[in-house]
């Protein structure tokens, strides 16, 4: 009697040394934060979704879209985990003491240029002294890109006549003449005219002053507790990046999976989803992978956002401050 | 105290002849008044008394202009009232006093609606305050009056445009018996001392006896003249002449005419059919009272 | 003590009692709930960051954008809302016509047609005036002709009897006795004026309080300076409303 318990003890015991068959490990819950409006501009994260990138990484993502001023406070709170937030952001708010750090380039180009009709005369910076230009208001990552385009031309925004369209209006106006130039998203607005029939010209500052684009970041205190997750979720993501680089389409059909609304124009879809695939390659990531941060970029966007007038930030901050690369691949 | 006829005329302040008016309540008319007439000789005291709804008040704001008879004339020193008519100072049943004004800026209000200029009004106002013995009172508001005194600053405000008729309806009904003994003689000598003619609308046989040289009695809805009671009473005339015996003479007199006792008097007026006052709108708020009581 | 001088004492002794006990409420809230300064910075952290935008010039040429809307708007509100409130109280075809309008333009929300404004009249000072001037017209519009309406019969009797013009029975007789409504009405307007013009700054401005919110919040991630603009927001609603209570009891205390 005793014998046989003592053997069915020691079988028992070692049938549960054995590594178990199925039971999955628990997933790390993922909260990540996309900008304002579900968009095609945000297919790689659909696609990982969608083909199981996350899951197969022990990933339970979920997507909150949200606006760059309330992300930045939820990424320093914890609330979300991973956000999409504007290196032109990031900086003041680390200089504010907001605890976050940026940790993979997804846009290695920067998204806000501005745009002026082909026929208007105007190719350069320079050609936009005493011309009328439309932007959003004098806030947020278009009115940084134009100081620093206007900079590199020696000129001031006194030098033109710049009209607020609260309403995101610039664009139409272009369109209508009632200004020479305006502000907008190099995967936006001149695709959408572009495709109206009206083709416009692009001044960007990526030559001119190497602003930091929308990337992936990470609250301090989510770095340090969920570290494998968020190197995980970000290599699932460059890997589904790769992968609609090469296959536009197949990137647009996981979209329109997650998002059906994104099916009802497919071929602007797919124009959008270019032009944005255009933005993740720069000569840095090129040469670096996918996701890499060019540190000297960073260092010579800081002094220029510190020189701006009303910049609010320090001194002291570095850009070790800023940027991480340790959940790069 | 009787006069000849013509010799009445001649003299009468105040001349009603055959005044008849109704109100349309509820789509039907509903006579007030019908067939008043009475003179008022220049100088004299008449007192109208009669039950309630017997349209005294109606009566007044006729002969002050406030409202139009439908039938009969009335006439001011010969000529017909006129609208809102100037030569007739009134004072209500409350003193209807403007509570954000001073006492003084309170009698000064009808000279200041006619355009008198402030020095003027001022030294008007000053003067009339005096005749009604409220001078120290001048800077004072009337929410720190008592309900007597703002009685007598109405007065003296009805007085301002110096008019040679006053009618008073019912003006001391809200105070207490002894003050309003007192006001019925401070009123003889003003009456004394400003020669105006005057006619009082009054509930109390007392008051009416003791102030008036005749008593125009007027019967239950619709207001008949029931009696013009003659006071064989001389002037000036004390305190002391409501004992007298011509005094309950003339108030028995008076009774008779009303209908005897005062259950009968409430009978009548049980009787008489029940109506909002058309003059009296609702809608005064609870916060506002310029008329308090007390 | 003089009589103005008691007058502000007994007004602002409850406002600085207030004040105080929501310091220290928030001061508690602070340390209990451990808030980083980017959520919630603790009292001494605002305050600090308030007088420093003050002294720096931060503040002032937001703030005086903001109350030039407020003072603006709030005249034309006030001044037209006085006079079509006597017009719907005394005239009973104005107040069948009108009142439609009054009601539907009051129910559709300010931050639905401020867009619009501002779309139609520009970034400018011209859009915030409007939107001003439409939050503070329907309260002061609707007391004015509940006050007019109250005014006693009686009172307006006597005015008969005096011949008083209309004008004579509006400015004596009316207008007095109906003041109390006004102000009344006004008191809710003067605040309601605050959040208008910053709802039009959201919907498109350059300067002003809720432009300085945003920057703040957006741009410069500097929350202490976005409570701090709050707190100023605040102030200014309150200095507003006490100088109407103050002009109340001047206008009308005397005499209640």
């Amino acid at each position: 009697m005793l014998r046989s318990l003592v053997a069915l003890v020691i079988v028992a015991l070692a049938a549960g040394c054995q590594p178990s068959p199925a039971p999955t490990a628990p997933l790390t819950t993922l909260t990540v934060g996309l900008g304002y409006l579900p968009s095609v501009q945000f297919a790689q994260f659909y696609r990982a979704q969608q083909q199981g990138y996350y899951r197969a990484a022990g990933l339970d993502v979920t997507f909150q879209h949200e606006i760059d001023p309330n992300l930045i406070t939820l990424l320093g709170q914890g609330a979300v985990d991973i956000g999409m937030a504007d290196g032109t952001s990031v900086i003041p708010a680390a200089g504010q003491e907001i605890p976050i750090r940026y940790a993979a380039t997804i846009y290695a180009r920067f998204p806000s240029i501005v745009m002026t009709g082909a026929d208007s005369g105007i190719s350069s910076a320079a050609d936009l002294r005493g011309r009328s230009l439309g932007i959003p208001g004098l806030f947020g990552s278009s009115w940084i890109m134009l100081q620093a385009l206007l900079h590199s031309a020696g000129l001031t925004p006194d030098d033109l006549d710049i009209r607020a369209f609260p309403d995101f209006g610039q664009s139409a106006a272009l369109r209508l003449g009632q200004i020479d130039a305006a502000t907008g998203f190099r995967n936006n607005e001149p695709v959408q005219l572009a495709l109206q029939g009206f083709p416009t010209t692009v001044l960007d500052v990526d030559a001119v002053t190497p602003l930091p684009g929308p990337g992936l970041t990470v609250g301090t205190a989510t770095l340090a507790s969920k570290r494998d997750a968020v190197q995980a979720f970000v290599a699932a993501t460059l890997r589904a990046m790769d992968e609609i680089a090469a296959d536009p389409e197949s990137g647009l059909n996981d979209a329109i999976a997650v998002v059906p609304d994104l099916g009802i124009n497919r071929a602007t879809q797919l124009a959008i989803l270019e032009a944005t695939i255009e933005m993740w390659r720069a000569p840095y990531t090129e040469a670096n992978g996918l996701g890499a941060i060019d540190a000297e970029a960073w260092r010579e966007s800081l002094e220029f956002m510190r020189g701006l007038p009303d910049s609010n930030i320090p001194a002291t901050l570095t850009v070790e401050q800023l940027v991480t690369t340790e959940v790069l691949p | 105290m009787s006069r000849p006829a013509t010799e009445e005329r001649a003299l009468a302040a105040i001349s009603l002849a055959g005044v008849s008016r109704s109100f349309t309540v509820d789509g039907r008319p509903l006579p007030v008044l019908e067939q008043i007439s009475f003179e008022v000789p220049g100088h004299g005291v008449t007192a109208v008394l009669g039950p309630n709804g017997s349209g005294k008040s109606t009566l007044l704001r006729l002969v002050a202009g406030l409202i139009v008879a439908d039938h009969g004339s009335i006439l001011i020193d010969g000529l017909p009232v006129a609208d809102a008519d100037q030569r007739v100072g009134l004072v209500f049943q409350e003193p209807r006093l403007l509570p954000w004004r001073r006492a003084i800026d309170n009698v000064a209000f009808p000279l200041e609606l006619a355009g008198v200029g402030r020095v003027e009004r001022s030294e008007r106002a000053r003067r009339l305050l005096d005749l009604v013995g409220l001078d120290t009172f001048a800077r004072a508001y009337p929410h720190q009056l008592s309900g007597g005194m703002r009685q007598r600053l109405a007065i003296a405000r009805a007085l301002a445009r110096d008019p040679s008729i006053l009618l008073l309806d019912e003006p001391f009904s809200a105070l207490d018996a002894l003050t309003r003994e007192r006001f019925n003689a401070e009123l003889l000598e003003l009456w004394q001392r400003t020669g105006t003619t005057i006619v009082i609308v009054t509930h109390s046989i007392a008051e009416a006896v003791f102030l008036a040289d005749e008593v125009v009695v007027l019967s239950a809805r619709p207001g008949r003249v029931v009696a013009r009671v003659p006071v064989p009473l001389g002037r000036p005339r004390p305190v002391t002449a409501m004992d007298s015996a011509g005094f309950a003479r003339a108030a028995a007199a008076i009774r008779a005419h009303l209908g005897g006792t005062p259950d009968d008097l409430a009978a009548q007026e049980a009787a008489a059919a029940p109506i909002h006052d058309v003059l009296e709108r609702a809608g005064s708020p609870a916060w506002f009272d310029p008329f308090g009581g007390g | 003590m003089t009589a103005t001088a008691t007058r502000w004492r007994s007004l602002l002794l409850p406002v600085l009692a207030a004040a105080v006990v929501f310091v220290l409420g928030w001061k508690a809230i602070v340390v209990v709930g451990n808030y980083p300064p980017f959520i919630l910075p603790a009292p001494e952290v605002v305050g600090a960051r308030l007088v420093e935008a003050w002294l720096e010039g931060t503040m002032t040429p937001h703030a005086w954008a903001t109350l030039s809307e407020i003072g603006l708007g709030f005249s034309i509100g006030a001044g037209l809302a006085v006079v079509v409130g006597y017009l719907l109280a005394r005239s009973p075809l104005a107040e069948k016509l009108l009142s439609p309008y009054l009601v539907a333009a009051q129910a559709t929300p300010i931050l639905a047609l401020a867009p619009l404004l501002v779309l139609w009249l520009g970034t400018g000072l011209a859009a915030k005036v409007v939107i001003c001037t439409l939050i503070v017209f329907f309260p002061v519009a609707v007391a004015t002709m509940v006050g007019i309406r109250s005014v006693d019969a009686r009172l307006l009797e006597l005015g008969h009897s005096l011949r008083a013009t209309r004008w004579q029975v509006f400015r004596h007789l009316e207008l007095p006795a109906a003041l109390p409504q006004i102000l009344g009405g006004m008191r809710v307007g003067v605040t309601l004026a605050v959040i208008g013009a910053i709802v039009g700054e959201w919907a498109g401005a350059d300067r002003g309080l809720g432009v300085l919110i945003n920057l703040a919040r957006g741009s410069l991630f500097d929350f202490p300076l976005m409570f701090a603009t709050l707190l100023t927001i605040a102030g200014i609603a309150i200095v507003l409303y006490l100088t109407v209570v103050l002009v109340e009891r001047a206008l009308v205390g005397a005499w209640r």
